[in-house]
């Protein structure tokens, strides 16, 4: 194969993988501190995106046109707000129901995202049409050889590892983590030594969105197309891909995010019918590998106690 | 009792890690046909591990278990049940929504036609099977508490903490086990209860032949009334087996309990 | 008055009641007063809740389980003959019938197994796909019928594997994905119609046409729907026994005890993988004849019926109505599909509106709106 078409897949899939795993990463953390699956994780990226792009909007409105700070703008404003509904989702949906049977949790989360993606349907003007979203980066290009690397790519790329690493030094080094972590192994333990549990929860849960969040911006960025039914299909990747890495864990969700995003360019570049195909072979895939390895390729922390 | 000194079940060398925690380190016990064992030892010796492995929750790391001169080593727990071994849980867990007599009849599983064509189509034979295990089940809760008996179709949500241990008890005896688990059955309630609660063990146990018993418990009294020999575990491993009154005397095991507390 | 004779007045009194409710709520065009009947319908629940009639009323209908059947089936046909011309009302309640079947599938697999199933709308339209790929062939279809629910039940078992594999609720993501995965597969293939779908043939006993209308005298024409209505109604009293054996036996029981602690089961000689097989495999077969009649009734499907919001609407039809409840599953049917159909201001919002009633439901009231009893293995047998 042409050089050039290889690195474009490689390219390609490192930032699929890269939005996968920073979708996993939500699932994990929420997972780790309360024991729930929250099924609107992708729903509120997809709203994250929304709300980057009406701060777009508004920016160019009012005349704001430089390329960067509308950049800062969407971040902030898509990040932040994501941030702030994911603590509230956490506060009001997810905390009521802690004593309740887990399926209820998943159940009411599923349906928060159904309002959600009906919501942007159908009171975003024309929401049920995808919305082009603006090339904020850099568009310059590298050639080397055949392969042509754009910038908006690189800095895509180095902007999400940066954020996972972020995550990461959050997740193991600084009091916060330590309390994250503490609460996601022993609850009653952690409440005893001090750590406000709920406030815990909420930031954790503030996190995961805002996180999701910035996945979904760069998503945009990268694609340029938005629509209200985004958030479905990541959302699935990404909680396959927490599952597959060993819910729970986080470099398990990154490694399970590249996974899925490798297997379904190995899928784009081995299969000949594959371009229509898409999505029925991601989906497979996510179904194959569940089965293959339902508790996940880094094992979980316990088995169920007695 | 000694024509029949037959041996029910048997540990040799059993071990189970919990990633650095040995849970249960090189056990080696006896059981004799009839006998009532005490398993005792501080927190986290590894008692309920060993109810776990025995019944294939857990699979041991090392060792065999034999039970009726049967290597069921790593059996899955449904043909553990089968073979005769039934157990209630330290932290009770029955089905809440459920009645008691569903509850009861869960644990009579293999004594129920589970044919789905019966189920389903014969239903005259079923109503006829249900009313038969309705009568025994209503005897047996009798014994344990005639009250209890009448609230037979209530939900067990309902009721008091040691109603639904007698329950969970009742759940293990339905189907004549060859060996019953106790895992500490008298948690949380007070001694004329757990009194109580020994007396109806001991009155079923004349009624189902050759039933065993290994109790896991704390209260002392209780293990000293009712068992023939008491095992001690301390981190995974037996440090002390005999009378009760041997044990309780042990050096070992005095110092096991304080150090443990 | 005896206690018997008091209590079949009552069933009798609700049967009529419930008659002219549905009879006039179907007629009614005006979206004034539709709404005003709701309002009325609320009002009268709400106060027969204030003043304990809801417990009088329930303990009389649990006494006569089969005066009860037998008044919903006489009131159902009823009101089907009452709109014996018109193809809108009938066709209708031929596909609130159609829905309960589906969604007692779904209950059949959560309320009574708890295996959570997010793709009952793909297993639906298997059956769907199956009546239109098998009614351009020979085969009789009454057969169809059958079939399209063994095909849903077959392609089901792909799913078994890892829907058994997964721990806990993860298995909610297999079937989501596999809901995602129908779909797509239907849009983007071209030997099953792509987007634009394909046409079914109407169904057809013994060369009995079910999609011409029945000719009884020179003025009086029946609506060839009522064809389906009287199919439908048969399905759903044929699930309804069968749901109602299955809770009733030993087998209900297992369902129970997996659903609630597999520990627990395992360690009294339940197989937890057996009963949860059998009890996906026969939700799917459910939802797949439910789903093949419907497709001939309407003559013709496309792939965004199939999508994942009709698969919450099926969810949400069994949650409303009460995990594992029979009862709750017809009501909650009747009120998920009819609701939209006749109020057309919240036709276009309906998905967003069953979401937010579903997490009230939830966080409020997770029993559902007739919660589901004890079992009774013989009615009104206490021992
Ligand atoms: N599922 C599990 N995962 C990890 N560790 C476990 C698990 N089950 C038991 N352990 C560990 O194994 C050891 C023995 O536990 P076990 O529950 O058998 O103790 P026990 O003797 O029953 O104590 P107690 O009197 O408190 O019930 C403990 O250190 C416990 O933490
Ligand atoms: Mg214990």
């Amino acid at each position: 194969m042409d050089v050039g078409l290889l690195g474009q897949f490689v390219v390609n899939g490192m930032m699929l993988g890269m939005m996968y795993a920073l979708v996993a990463v939500g699932f994990t953390l929420f997972f780790g501190v309360l024991d729930v699956i929250k099924f609107s994780h992708g729903d509120v990226l997809m709203v994250g995106t929304f709300a980057g792009f009406t701060t777009y909007i508004g920016m160019t409105a009012i005349g704001i046109d430089n390329a960067l700070l509308q950049l800062v703008g969407v971040l902030v404003i898509s990040i932040g707000s994501m941030a702030v509904m994911g603590a509230i989702i956490a506060r009001y949906l997810v905390l009521p129901l802690k004593s309740a049977p887990p399926l209820n949790t998943l159940l009411v989360t599923l349906m928060l995202g159904t309002v959600l993606r009906e919501a942007i349907r159908l009171f975003y003007p024309d929401g049920s049409n995808p919305k082009h979203f603006p090339a904020l980066l850099p568009t310059d290009s590298w050639a080397v050889g055949s392969f042509t690397l754009r910038a908006d790519s690189a800095i895509l790329l180095l902007a999400g590892l940066l954020v996972i690493i972020g995550v990461n030094v959050l997740i193991n080094r600084t009091r916060l983590g330590l309390a994250i972590r503490a609460v996601a192994q022993d609850e009653e333990t952690a409440k005893c030594m001090g750590i406000n549990f709920k406030m815990i929860v909420l930031l954790t849960f503030a996190l995961g969105s805002g996180v999701a969040a910035f996945a979904g911006v760069m998503n945009g960025l990268y694609y340029n197309e938005i629509n209200f039914g985004m958030g479905l299909l990541l959302g699935v990747i990404g909680f396959s891909a927490a599952i597959v890495g060993g819910l729970g864990n986080i470099y398990g969700a990154i490694l399970g995010g590249f996974l899925f995003a490798g297997l379904q360019t190995l899928g784009a570049v081995a299969l000949p019918f594959s371009s229509a195909y898409k999505d029925v072979f991601a989906f497979a895939v996510v179904i194959a590998i569940i089965a293959w390895r339902p508790t996940g390729l880094i094992a979980e922390k316990t088995s169920e106690r007695v | 009792m000694d024509q029949q000194k037959e041996t029910v079940l048997a540990f040799r060398g059993l071990t189970r890690r919990f990633g650095g925690v040995v849970a249960l380190n090189e056990f080696d016990m006896e059981l004799d046909n009839g006998q009532i064992v005490g398993l005792i030892g501080p927190n986290g010796s590894g008692k309920t591990t060993s109810f776990n492995v025995l019944t294939g929750i857990y699979s041991a790391n090392g060792g065999t278990i034999e039970f009726l001169g049967q290597d069921i080593t790593n059996w899955p727990a449904q043909k553990v049940y089968e073979a005769g071994v039934a157990r209630t849980f330290q932290r009770s867990r029955l089905c809440l929504e459920l009645s008691i007599f569903d509850n009861v009849m869960i644990g009579n599983h293999k004594r129920l036609n589970q044919g789905i064509l019966f189920n389903i189509f014969q239903r005259k034979a079923l109503k006829a099977q249900i009313e038969e295990n309705y009568s025994e089940a209503h005897k047996l809760l009798k014994i344990f508490d005639p009250a209890l008996a009448e609230k037979i179709f209530d939900p067990v949500g309902s009721l008091r903490m040691i109603d639904r241990r007698r329950i969970e008890i009742c759940r293990a005896l339905i189907s004549h086990p060859r060996l019953l688990l106790l895992d500490e059955p008298s948690a949380g309630m007070t001694h004329e209860e757990t009194r109580e609660l020994m007396d109806d063990i001991l009155e079923v146990r004349e009624m189902i032949d050759g039933l065993s018993i290994i109790l896991v418990e704390h209260e002392m009294g209780m293990i000293e009334r009712v068992t023939d020999k008491c095992i001690v575990l301390n981190f995974g491993q037996k440090i002390c087996e005999g009378a009760y009154r041997d044990v309780a005397s042990d050096k070992l095991v005095q110092e096991a309990y304080l150090g443990g507390e | 008055m005896t206690q018997s004779l008091k209590d079949k007045l009552v069933i009798l009194s609700l049967a009529v009641l419930a008659t002219a409710f549905m009879i006039t709520f179907l007629a009614i065009e005006e979206q004034a007063e539709i709404f005003a009947l709701l309002v009325l319908a609320a009002v009268l629940v709400f106060a027969s809740a204030k003043f304990g009639l809801i417990e009088t009323i329930s303990g009389c209908l649990s006494r006569n389980e089969r005066l009860l059947n037998g008044a919903v089936v006489a009131a159902t046909l009823i009101v089907a003959f009452w709109f014996y011309e018109d193809h809108f009302p009938l066709l209708m309640i031929a596909t609130v019938l159609l829905y309960t079947v589906a969604s007692c599938g779904l209950n059949m697999q959560f309320g009574y197994t708890g295996v959570v199933n997010f793709a009952g709308a793909a297993f639906f339209g298997i059956g769907c796909y199956t009546a239109a790929v098998l009614g351009e062939t020979s085969v009789p279809m009454l057969m169809v019928i059958i079939v399209g629910g063994l095909v849903a039940a077959l392609v089901g078992s792909i799913l078994i594997i890892p829907v058994l594999r997964t721990r806990g609720h993860y298995a909610a993501v297999v079937t989501i994905a596999f809901g995602l995965l129908f779909r797509t597969f239907l849009e983007v293939n071209d030997a099953l119609g792509g987007p634009q779908g394909l046409g079914v043939s109407g169904m057809n006993i013994f060369g009995w046409d079910f999609n011409s209308g029945i000719t009884l005298t020179d003025d009086i024409e029946v609506s060839f729907y009522m064809n389906y209505v009287i199919l439908a109604l048969i399905m759903v009293m044929l699930t309804f026994v069968l749901m109602r054996r299955i809770e009733r036996s030993w087998i209900g029981l297992n369902f129970d005890a997996v659903r609630l602690d597999e520990t627990a089961a395992a360690c009294y000689g339940i197989d937890i993988k057996h009963w949860k097989i059998l009890s996906f495999t026969l939700g799917n077969f459910l939802a797949g004849t439910a789903g093949a009649l419907y497709a001939m009734m309407l003559g013709f499907i496309a792939p965004s019926n199939f999508a994942f919001s009709d698969s919450l609407i099926l969810v949400s039809i069994v949650l409303l109505g009460g995990m594992g409840s029979l009862w709750g599953t017809i009501l909650a049917a009747g009120l998920v599909v009819l609701l939209p159909e006749k109020l057309q201001a919240i036709q276009e919002y309906r998905f967003l509106i069953y979401a937010v009633v579903m997490i009230l439901i939830l966080l409020f009231r997770p029993q559902g709106v007739l919660p589901r009893g004890l079992r009774a293995y013989i009615p009104g047998w206490r021992g």
